[in-house]
């Protein structure tokens, strides 16, 4: 069932035993699965079925510290979510990405890999994915990854008929909650905003906040000052620990035959560190993106490699005349060391139409990943050369150590952490099972829960959790 | 035994038989060269070798 307004809802007489706010790929996972389970659930989704301005005006704030996008541009609050602009880039964290790393610190989940890959039949299904081929180890430190390039599911789109036709699923459009009310053990009720205008409040036996990786942490800050902490009694964490993938061009790479990589239908292969690599050298995860040279790139190239090595340059240059692709840009995204300084807080000045703070991000990218970028780049430039694949040419900037460029991709739209998953409550707000630490009845979605980000694309990852979390979740309400 | 060696002290003889090995120091180093060893170059990540 879909209605356009929590009026028309309240008319059907529905009874939901929980409610998940949000409809992206969080929130429609958990829905489903609960709906499958037997268990009535509504979903309150803020926007309606189609991208308005006035929606995403909600979604304004402000970043202090790095540059960064606007916040009304990065997330899309319609249905479907954020999964509207994603660009269908898939992968899941890997083994290495859940074990806590020496060197930096606050990594480690209190979950493994071994816990979501029950759930990635699933999700293969969910988001129409090939099976992905193991890595392929270029050397003792590069592995050569798959990212697969999905048909980008728009979750609005996709499951919108189903949703419709579910006798177990209701889902409220131009309907969410501008908080929720607490006493410290149960999240008692939340306060609806639907079609621009107070709705009352609404009341259920559980509650799933599945609002994205920025609303999230706003929502339950908002909740928690309202309700004096009982909304997440262990604060400390919230909305600290956010994360992104900061995402730059690093340099250039000229390579012996670059059809050895299969590159996919866009022309483009990615890299990863070994865990043995990334130990040695104390380092973050990251991924480094071939993407094919337009040929005049190529021949400018070539011509900085004459004045450094000729013979070099010549040789390459009989391969372009050869294969006439052998040249590719190198994009770096890397994984965020995560810190409490990278955080969430309400706007004391500013406030949206309903009359919630509106986001004030504190986001600024570490010396660690610096380095990061830095070693990760001389590492594959490394193992090209060891290995006789092609040669490296690092970006002056970077080894420079000039500021990070304003006119590149910047990041990748990818908002991870604020509520994140641990047993430490100083440090985490979510247990194992994604429930906020002291409330028996408050879970989150989505890729707010995430401890750290690793270096891959986080839609894949937030999609099993959210089938991990249903799953429970329908337990817990079954009993 | 020639006539310097003749003028010469034993004590001397001795004396320089002794700095012989540190004489070895001030010759000019001839590094090995490793033509598979990777160098950082105006940006340019490479092996030596490339750079003959």
């Amino acid at each position: 069932m879909i209605f356009n307004s929590y009026e028309a809802y309240k008319q059907a007489g529905f009874r939901p035993k929980a409610c998940i706010l949000g409809s992206g790929p969080a929130g429609t996972t958990i829905a489903r699965k609960l709906g499958a389970a037997g268990i009535p659930v509504v979903v309150l989704e803020a926007g309606s079925r189609e991208f308005s301005e006035e929606s995403q005006d909600f979604y304004r704030g402000k970043t202090v510290g790095d540059f960064y996008f606007d916040l009304d541009i990065t997330r899309l609050r319609f249905m479907g979510g954020s999964s509207n602009h994603w660009a269908g880039w898939c992968r899941v964290l890997d083994k290495q990405d859940f074990e806590p790393k020496a060197w930096a610190p606050d990594t480690g989940w209190p979950i493994g890999r071994a816990d979501i890959e029950p759930y990635l039949g699933e999700v293969h299904d969910i988001l129409e994915l090939p099976d992905f081929r193991p890595d392929v180890p270029v050397s003792d430190d590069i592995r050569w990854v798959q990212l697969i390039k999905s048909p980008a599911v728009r979750f609005g789109e996709k499951f919108a008929d189903e949703l419709d036709k579910s006798r177990n699923i209701a889902v409220v459009l131009n309907t969410y909650a501008t908080e929720l009310t607490g006493d410290g053990k149960r999240v008692t009720g939340a306060k609806l905003w639907s079609n621009g205008h107070d709705a009352g409040t609404f009341a259920a036996d559980y509650f799933v906040t599945c609002t994205g990786g920025l609303e999230n942490s706003r929502l339950l800050l908002w909740s928690n000052e309202r309700s004096n902490g009982g909304v997440v009694p262990n604060a400390a964490a919230l909305g600290r620990y956010w994360m992104e993938h900061p995402t730059f061009q690093g340099g250039n790479a000229i390579l012996a035959n670059y059809s050895e990589f299969e590159v996919d239908a866009s022309k483009e292969a990615f890299f990863s560190p070994t865990l043995a690599a990334m130990e040695r050298l104390q380092i973050m995860n990251f991924g480094i993106r071939l993407i094919e040279s337009p040929y005049p790139n190529v021949k400018k190239l070539i011509a900085d490699l004459a004045c450094t090595a000729p013979n070099m340059a010549e040789w390459m240059s009989s391969q372009l005349d050869q294969r006439l692709r052998c040249a590719a840009q190198l994009y770096v995204a890397w994984e965020q060391a995560p810190l409490a300084s990278n955080q969430i807080e309400l706007s004391k000045a500013d406030v949206d139409h309903a009359g919630v703070p509106r986001i004030e991000l504190r986001w600024k990218k570490s010396p660690l990943e610096r380095r990061t970028l830095l070693e990760g780049l001389r590492l594959f430039g490394t193992t090209m050369a060891q290995k006789n694949l092609g040669r490296v040419r690092i970006d002056d900037w970077i080894g420079d150590g000039g500021d990070y460029p304003t006119n590149e991709e910047t990041a990748g739209n990818h908002h991870m952490g604020g509520t994140r998953m641990g047993t430490d409550v100083l440090k985490s707000v979510v247990d194992a099972n994604c429930k906020v630490h002291g409330m028996d009845n408050l879970y989150v979605g989505g890729s707010s829960v995430f401890c750290t980000s690793g270096q891959c694309n986080p839609t894949t990852t937030i999609t099993a959790l959210a089938c991990r979390l249903g799953e429970h979740l329908g337990k817990v309400i079954a009993v | 035994m020639s006539r310097f060696m003749r003028k010469m002290s034993r004590r001397a003889i001795v004396q320089a038989l002794i700095a012989l090995p540190a004489l070895s120091l001030f010759r000019s180093q001839q590094p090995v060269v490793d033509a598979d060893e990777i160098v950082e170059i105006n940006g340019w990540i490479l092996r030596r070798s490339d750079l003959t």
